[in-house]
């Protein structure tokens, strides 16, 4: 437990670090904000992140249905099944 | 209940019969038609904007009504009904109860639904599914208006009474020697939403009566000209109708959380994972309401805490994917029928997931809001996700409904249209949205991006149609001719199912 | 339940930390663009079905069309005569709701000269897909 307590503070702090950092940035000063540009840019990094996430997903989505097919070859019978438990 | 035609039963016995596989079959054949007719009406709206100026309807006003019919029938008449038909089989058996707990109840909450519908049919309101103020109030025509807020007002007493119907089933009928821990997730996502259903739905019956009163001139609580608030309703209305696309999603979850195991032959991953999920999503669906209203003029406090609403139910969402492929992991899958509809509705839930997440990011409701990009969302949580776990359910009760198989290979072709049709028309629906492109609406400029995007839809739509017309025929064809079903076993996975058909019906 | 949770609680945790990072963006984001100029102009956007009509801060009225001039910042307040429209000039992501009984503020400022399309984004009934105007944008110094 205490294992996973740590792991937790540690990402924590990767992650709220760096957005605190962000968030308290100095604006910029001069010209207008281009309001367009401030908001596709944001667009385009959420993108990024749904994009990288969606492709682990469905990769592993992908690689199972691939896998554990009853017509794979490497195809076994869980454990379940020969134990009679389902 | 085997409707097994060799032992054709009349059919007013069934219509008045109170056991609950005779409610469910009612459910699920009034869904399904539904889903025909709500279907028909987008085949319309996509024919329609296939191209710029009129190509099937005459018309803006018709073209207005046919899209809120749409909404609210693929919304009221098929999703809700279909999910009570798969709670009505099952959620008795999997509690180990003779019936529903009120089965008198569960007869009338049903019979509340197809007056309703025709309220709905015939008046063809034309204000969308929102019902609007000030447009519904001072703007909308006549009979129209009052008949859909009738037709909601009654089916929302019919999902009330169905729900308390299902809370009382699970928490007092259930079998003494059952914990509450140990009742399958297809009961607890029942009782989830049943529960979100009691909290949620009462707002929308006060704001309908209401909204009523205001179009009667009697009362201006949405109206401006006397001194309300349109926001007001707006607010009333989320409220009820967040927590309802939860009310959807949970028991097509639910669903999936029956076929996902069964198929892969191994138990779930985690039920006290799945338990957890259901819970956390029931409670913080109250909690993300306005994310629907950023564009109303909401101050930046509001649209943050709005924003972190939204953004609390993903864990939970996502708890359920993990359990999913988990439970997939290591096992031997068959890939019947289906497993697919399974398969193919969590990877579209997971898009439909990550496209809200985009969505709940403040600034980019400048971009998104009532654009196509909100219609391609949507669409993959109502189609993609909670009609696909639907339809792979109904395939895999057929053979406990019907005695009988369906053909597997129209089956497979039938998820494959749809599975393709559904990628091409909502993926290219988001893009439309990103170009700009406003929903509801009857005609639009000629601009070659949303020309051509609008075209694809379409195509995207016919594919999915021919995919729901092989379904129809499917399932007439073998109800009537299909192979007759191994009862114990017809999916050949081995292994202990719930078996509706040996529920013994007191009424045959 | 004999088999450890530790896998799940790890996605979970990714999960979420993906999320704080999509909420901060979004607020860093939002907390910029919300922040109005002293020196924007003030243009009274009225929205009726089914036309725009706009009125600067000058007097100047104009119907259907709006001319502004490049690098100047602009405050609309937005509102409603009937029913809820929704102001949206797409190519530079303005988008606000015409509440009748209500006014809503939103501002921008044009960099480019042109022509862009201004069009109603709520449902607002019979000719609600119509309800178009055009946005002049003027390059003055």
């Amino acid at each position: 437990m205490s294992k996973i307590f740590h792991l937790s503070i540690i990402i924590a702090t990767l992650c709220i670090i760096p957005t605190i950092s962000l968030v308290f940035a100095a604006e910029t000063t001069g010209e207008y904000l281009d309001r367009k540009a401030e908001i596709w840019n944001l667009f385009f990094r959420m993108m990024t992140v749904a994009f990288v996430v969606g492709g682990v997903i469905a990769g592993t989505m992908v690689w199972q249905v691939w896998r554990f097919r009853e017509s794979n070859p490497k195809a076994k019978p869980t454990p379940y099944e020969e134990k009679g438990e389902l | 209940m085997v409707l097994a035609l060799a032992k054709a039963r009349p059919v007013w016995q069934i219509m008045f019969s109170t056991h609950h596989t005779d409610v469910g079959l009612l459910y699920l054949v009034f869904s399904l038609l539904a889903m025909f007719i709500g279907g028909a009406m987008a085949i319309a709206l996509r024919v329609e904007l296939f191209a710029p100026g009129i190509q099937l309807i005459e018309d803006s006003m018709s073209y207005n009504r046919l899209f809120t019919a749409h909404g609210t029938t693929m919304i009221f008449l098929f999703l809700l009904p279909s999910a009570s038909a798969v709670g009505n089989y099952l959620v008795p058996i999997m509690v180990r109860y003779k019936d529903m707990a009120y089965p008198k109840l569960n007869a009338i909450a049903f019979w509340m639904i197809p007056p309703a519908a025709a309220l709905v049919w015939l008046g063809m309101a034309d204000f969308g599914w929102y019902a609007n103020p000030p447009y519904s109030v001072i703007s909308a025509p006549a009979p129209a208006a009052e008949m859909w807020i009738f037709g909601l007002k009654v089916l929302g007493v019919s999902s009330i009474l169905s729900s308390v119907n299902f809370v009382v089933t699970i928490l007092k009928c259930k079998h003494p020697d059952m914990s509450l821990g140990k009742v399958p997730l297809l009961a607890w996502s029942f009782l989830s939403s049943s529960i979100i259903v009691l909290a949620a739905m009462p707002t929308f019956a006060a704001a309908l009566l209401m909204l009523l009163t205001d179009r009667l001139g009697a009362t201006g609580f949405f109206n401006p000209a006397m001194g309300g608030d349109p926001i007001a309703y707006q607010h009333l209305f989320w409220f009820t109708f967040h927590p309802e696309v939860y009310v959807l999603v949970i028991p097509a979850i639910g669903m999936m959380y029956e076929i996902i195991p069964r198929f892969s032959r191994r138990p779930i991953f985690s039920h006290s994972s799945g338990v957890a999920a259901f819970v956390i999503l029931s409670l913080v669906a109250f909690a993300s309401w306005a994310h629907h209203m950023y564009a109303t003029g909401m101050s930046f406090t509001e649209k943050t805490v709005f924003m972190i609403g939204t953004l609390a139910a993903v864990p939970a969402s996502a708890m359920h994917v993990f359990n999913f492929l988990a439970t997939m992991w290591n096992g031997r899958i068959k890939f019947a029928t289906p497993m697919m509809w399974a398969v193919g509705g969590i990877a579209l839930f997971f898009a439909a997931g990550a496209g809200g997440v985009v969505n709940s990011a403040m600034p980019l409701d400048f971009i998104t809001h009532d654009s196509y990009w909100v219609v391609g969302h949507f669409h993959l949580f109502v189609f993609g996700t909670i009609a696909f776990g639907t339809i792979g359910f109904v395939y895999y009760l057929f053979p406990y409904i019907t005695g009988r198989m369906y053909s597997e290979k129209w089956g497979i072709v039938h998820f494959i249209l749809a599975f393709v049709g559904a990628c091409i028309t909502f993926f290219t629906q988001h893009i439309l949205g990103l170009f700009g492109m406003p929903r509801r609406i009857y005609d639009y400029p000629e601009i070659d991006s949303w020309i051509s995007m609008n075209a694809l839809i379409s195509v995207g739509a016919m594919i999915i149609l021919v995919g729901m017309v092989i379904f129809l025929a499917n399932m007439i064809y073998s109800t009537a001719k299909g192979k007759p079903a191994n009862m114990e076993d017809p999916f050949g996975l081995g292994g202990k199912y719930y078996y509706p058909y040996a529920q013994r019906n007191p009424h045959h | 339940m004999a088999h450890s949770n530790w896998a799940e609680w790890i996605y979970v945790a990714v999960v979420i930390a993906l999320l704080t990072y999509v909420g901060a963006e979004a607020w860093n984001i939002e907390n910029l663009i919300e922040h109005v100029p002293e020196d924007a102009e003030v243009i009274k956007v009225t929205a009726q079905q089914w036309f725009w009509s706009f009125e600067h801060e000058d007097g100047t009225k104009e119907v259907g069309e709006l001319h502004l001039k490049k690098d100047h910042a602009y405050k609309f307040e937005i509102e409603s005569k009937d029913v809820n429209h929704n102001f949206n000039i797409h190519e530079y992501v303005v988008l606000l709701d015409a509440v009748p009984g209500q006014i809503n503020t939103v501002w921008f400022s044009p960099n480019e000269a042109g022509e862009f399309d201004i069009q109603c984004r709520e449902y607002c009934g019979l000719i609600h897909y119509n309800m178009r105007a055009t946005l002049i944008v003027e390059d003055v110094k």
